[in-house]
């Protein structure tokens, strides 16, 4: 099933999925989404507020995404600072946040996959081992 | 002798941690290695991807780095390995 872009008719809420939300996350209304164009929904992101998101703030963003989670943004500073450079060359190079210890394929789907966070979770270098880490050792699970 | 290359990231902190094993290889053995930048050198990382068939299937279906690589019998294993099983890899390349 292909994902589509969704917009809520309330609060216009922009969600990219397979199906739209049943109660919209800011406005708490339910069956608000009706389905879009590409084109709708990137003229209405594409208008919104320019916010930018610095290394810092995607640090604090990660400890954020990690807090309710089993695992934890690495404790090795040295290796998380080096990863951040990496992820924010990446995306000036690049145009996303990928891996810096992987390659994009080229294939946009595929390439996907390789934005931090990704789904390390079910990764053989995580799902399973005890101690646990995402491919290129930013998150690793918590003690 | 085959050619054995290194793809290796520049903030990819596994590569940086490969980088002193494979310089003590080399010193200690005939083998080299080519070392090739992939983020920030597209030349490297087209010639990454051309091998995908062969790395994938032994990094977790994925291209990652570091990749240690035969270009001629495409063998390949990829990630933070000890100095024995490297040296191990490479003295099998002939």
């Amino acid at each position: 099933m292909k994902k589509r872009y969704w917009r809520c008719f309330v609060c216009n809420d922009i969600h990219y999925g397979i199906a739209p939300p049943e109660l919209c996350p800011t406005c708490k209304v339910l069956n608000a989404y009706v389905e879009i164009s590409a084109e709708e929904a990137r003229k209405i992101l594409g208008g919104g507020p320019d916010i930018a998101l610095s290394k810092e703030d995607f640090r604090a963003a990660i400890e954020r995404f990690t807090a309710g989670n089993e695992f934890e943004v690495n404790p090795d500073a040295d290796k998380v600072a080096l990863l951040l450079t990496g992820i924010y060359e990446n995306e000036k190079n690049h145009g996303l946040k990928y891996c810096p210890c992987r390659l994009q394929t080229k294939d946009w789907e595929e390439d996907l996959k390789l934005v931090c966070p990704c789904h390390f979770t079910i990764h053989e270098t995580y799902k399973g081992v005890k101690d646990g880490e995402c491919w290129c050792g930013l998150f690793t699970r918590r003690k | 002798m085959a050619r054995l290359v290194m793809f290796h990231g520049r903030e990819c902190p596994h590569c940086k941690k490969m980088m002193p094993l494979v310089d003590k290889l080399e010193q200690e053995t005939p083998v080299r290695f080519e070392r090739l930048e992939v983020w920030h050198d597209e030349k490297n990382a087209d010639l990454m991807r051309s091998f995908r068939e062969a790395i994938a299937p032994k990094c977790g279906q994925q291209l990652r780095v570091p990749t240690f690589l035969n270009t001629e019998t495409k063998d390949a294993i990829c990630g933070e390995v000890d100095f024995e099983k490297l040296k191990d890899w490479a003295q099998k390349q002939g």
